[in-house]
């Protein structure tokens, strides 16, 4: 929260400007991260971008007598005083993120598009070489050279953890399978800092497990973010028994202070959205080896029968066919119930390589733009 | 000398409706062209005042639209945007483009049904900055419930007096065929029923959100004794968050617009008869009565506790039922307005005509008080 002040004619404005309309001289900014709280609103209707509802709005007066509205989780009252927006120390707040594939790759990009500081680790040089391109080619679509240039100077991408010790919060997003998450975890945890926090992107493999080769339980927990990163706004936030009170709570306060809603789980196989999902796009791939209907009628059927935004088949395309697969087996092997088993086409289509629009093909063509 | 004289003024019911936009803004321009005794021929320039084409229905370009509904006429016409004072900024236009156009014609529309709610609040809020408001979670009632916050702590406003404000205009709008809530009545039960929507405001201290159109044809010469005269038009601007302000009690826009009002149609608030003010919110028609200069700040509250802004009282305060119950058809709701003080000046207001209606004035407030237009209108000569 700041204000941009004219030292010539005292004039303020509410936005990063960079000279006075009136006196055409430089401004000053006036950061205020903390004010006393001079009226507040419980806001008990959601709308687009603030699904959260209810929630409080208070408008706050600082010391220099600047006012801000603020967006908050607990009630206030006036008169009390508040600190607000990300916490001064989560404003330099270090981000670690394990994994280069579509995950980690998003997650990169929101990070630095929320201006933390990212270090960034991938398996291979030639993957996280890779995987920085596509960042670089996705963060110009939205920022000039000198901006693009400015955030790359805070990211430092590298197949190394040592870097991991300058890390705040380490989120793990490797591939779906226990064992490699287990040795990632393992070792990214002996570089990290004692007062840090490693959170898996698990879509929802056993957190006891992940827990139980950590020397530190207590600072582990999971983040579940959805793809893309940037646009969808829920993060199921999970942690086993281990974990400690402060650490849920941190977990939570980072996800909204990425403009996400957190949705609290407890560790149950695939946590709630790919429970309810998995067999969703198995029965949508029953009924298309059934010859029920084709793809495309199949999703359109969803889309306009469920009023979901994208049908469960072109869905998969973009989660990725082998880490639909990695879910339901693992789904079975945890529940031991077989109908979560992935449809005979599902692991042809895997088989074959064809594996979503990564790809660029799975149950659509991907290779030529859609009609 | 009068800005400008309004020839003849047309509007549609305010509310829910399955009729189209172009359909709705032809129905105010048929009626007001026919109340003024012209044809489309007459016209030489066009107005049109709408806030949400674009995000509800993906239809923008309104002039040309509206261009349509006139065919063959290609007349000068252009579109006015600014937000819930669309329509009071197009009126404003339309004086100032006398100096050019004979006669113009404003059209304000506004169509809000079938949109889910959610979008509706995130596209009503798109009023607040987009940053300092609407990434704050700070939408359209929240914005006013902080006003009214405010003005509680510093006057001791209650939500009893708000209560009466709903009560009140209510009460009016069932005299009022044209208004979103004719056909309902609304008790001290209703209100107490009412969810909490951005506390302290509760449903029957918000507006509704309507779908209509409202007409008004302008002109620098009078047509005789139905023409009412426009004595003083006012408009004025503050920045658009309440986080850029130092008073969060008054609409500072509000305050300019109205003494620029006034002092254009040399005549001083004690003059005023009745009003029709800006009132999205209960505490917006409490502001607007301290804005226009009505009362002292704090004092309003008193006026309604005393029923002197009721139909019969002393100052009548939105007899059609306001936007609370007459209904906020965001971009018709300016022209609306002066449709209802025409009405009243002329004495055709029918059941809800007010005893005394020699002076007039409308207040069209944009967001909260980011944009206000006031206008002072007088009894024909």
């Amino acid at each position: 929260m700041s204000h941009w002040v004219c030292h010539s004619c005292g004039a303020r404005y509410g936005y990063a400007l960079e000279r006075c309309t009136h006196c055409d001289v430089a401004l000053t900014e006036l950061e205020s991260s903390s004010g006393t709280v001079i009226a507040v609103t419980e806001v008990s209707v959601p709308s687009v971008g603030h699904e959260d509802a209810p929630y409080y709005c208070a408008l706050l007066e600082d010391e220099d007598g600047s006012s801000l509205i603020v967006k908050l989780s607990r009630p206030v009252i006036v008169g009390q005083h508040v600190t607000v927006g990300v916490p001064d120390e989560a404003e330099r707040i270090v981000v670690g993120v394990l994994g280069t594939g579509i995950m980690g790759k998003g997650l990169v990009e929101l990070l630095m598009g929320s201006g933390y500081d990212v270090v960034w680790v991938g398996r291979s040089q030639p993957s996280i070489d890779a995987a920085r391109k596509k960042l670089l080619e996705r963060l110009g679509r939205v920022m000039d050279e000198g901006e693009l240039g400015e955030r790359l100077d805070r990211l430092d991408a590298g197949i190394r953890m040592d870097g991991l010790h300058e890390c705040d919060l380490v989120i793990e997003a490797i591939v779906e399978e226990l064992e490699p998450k287990k040795e990632w975890l393992r070792v990214a945890e002996q570089a990290m800092r004692a007062e840090a926090i490693l959170a898996t992107n698990t879509s929802g493999l056993p957190l006891d497990e992940l827990a139980a080769v950590l020397e530190h339980p207590e600072r582990f927990g999971c983040l579940h973010f959805f793809n893309p990163a940037t646009r969808m706004k829920l993060v199921e936030v999970s942690s086993p028994d281990t974990t400690s009170a402060q650490t849920r709570e941190r977990l939570e306060a980072f996800a909204r202070a990425l403009g996400k809603v957190p949705v609290t789980v407890k560790s149950r196989p695939a946590f709630v959205v790919n429970r309810v999902l998995m067999p969703l796009i198995n029965e949508a791939v029953r009924s298309l080896e059934e010859e029920a209907a084709s793809a495309e009628q199949i999703d359109e059927a969803i889309r306009l029968g469920l009023n979901h935004p994208m049908g469960p088949l072109e869905l998969a395309d973009l989660i990725g066919l082998d880490v639909v697969v990695d879910i339901m087996d693992n789904l079975v092997e945890r529940t031991g119930d077989g109908i979560y088993a992935p449809r005979p086409m599902l692991r042809t289509l895997v088989g074959q390589g064809h594996l979503g629009r990564k790809t660029s093909r799975g149950f659509y063509d991907h290779s030529a733009p859609r009609a | 000398m009068p800005q400008g004289y309004v020839l003849g003024v047309g509007k549609t019911r305010f509310g829910p409706t399955s009729k189209s936009l172009p359909a709705l803004a032809q129905e105010a321009i048929i009626a007001a062209l026919g109340d003024a005794g012209l044809t489309v021929g007459d016209i030489d320039a066009f107005i049109v005042a709408n806030y949400l084409g674009g995000p509800n229905e993906g239809r923008l370009h309104l002039n040309s639209v509206v261009a349509g509904l006139m065919p063959g006429t290609h007349l000068p016409g252009w579109r006015v945007e600014a937000a819930c004072a669309s329509g009071g900024v197009a009126v404003h236009d339309a004086l100032l483009s006398l100096s050019r156009y004979g006669t113009v014609l404003v059209v304000g529309v506004e169509r809000m049904s079938g949109i889910p709610g959610m979008q509706l609040t995130r596209n009503i809020g798109m009023a607040g900055d987009l940053d300092l408001d609407q990434g704050a979670g700070l939408n359209f009632p929240a914005s006013y419930a902080l006003v009214a916050q405010r003005h509680m702590d510093a006057f001791g406003t209650t939500t009893r007096d708000l209560e009466l404000v709903s009560l009140k205009n209510h009460d009016n709008a069932r005299l009022n065929p044209l208004a979103h809530f004719y056909h309902k009545t609304v008790t001290q039960a209703d209100i107490d029923a009412g969810v909490m929507v951005a506390s302290p405001l509760r449903l029957f201290d918000c507006c509704p959100v309507s779908d209509g159109a409202a007409a008004v044809v302008i002109s620098g010469a009078s047509r005789g004794d139905r023409s009412i005269p426009i004595l003083g038009s006012g408009l004025s601007t503050d920045a658009i968050s309440l986080s850029q302000r130092t008073v969060h009690t008054s609409f500072i826009a509000a305050r300019n617009a109205a003494a620029s009002a006034y002092e254009q149609a040399s005549v001083s608030a004690s003059d005023v008869d009745f009003v029709e003010v800006h009132d999205c919110f209960t505490i917006a028609e409490v502001v607007a009565m301290e804005d226009l200069g009505l009362c002292s700040p704090g004092e309003a509250t008193r006026l309604i506790r005393d029923g002197v802004t009721s139909r019969d009282g002393a100052l009548p305060v939105n007899a059609s039922g306001g936007l609370k119950a007459g209904g906020h058809a965001i971009g018709a709701t300016g022209v609306g307005q002066v449709y209802e003080v025409v009405k009243q000046l002329r004495g055709e207001a029918g059941d809800r005509q007010l005893a005394k209606a020699r002076i007039g004035l409308t207040h069209n407030v944009g967001g909260v008080g980011g944009t206000c237009a006031v206008h002072v209108l007088g009894s024909a000569s």
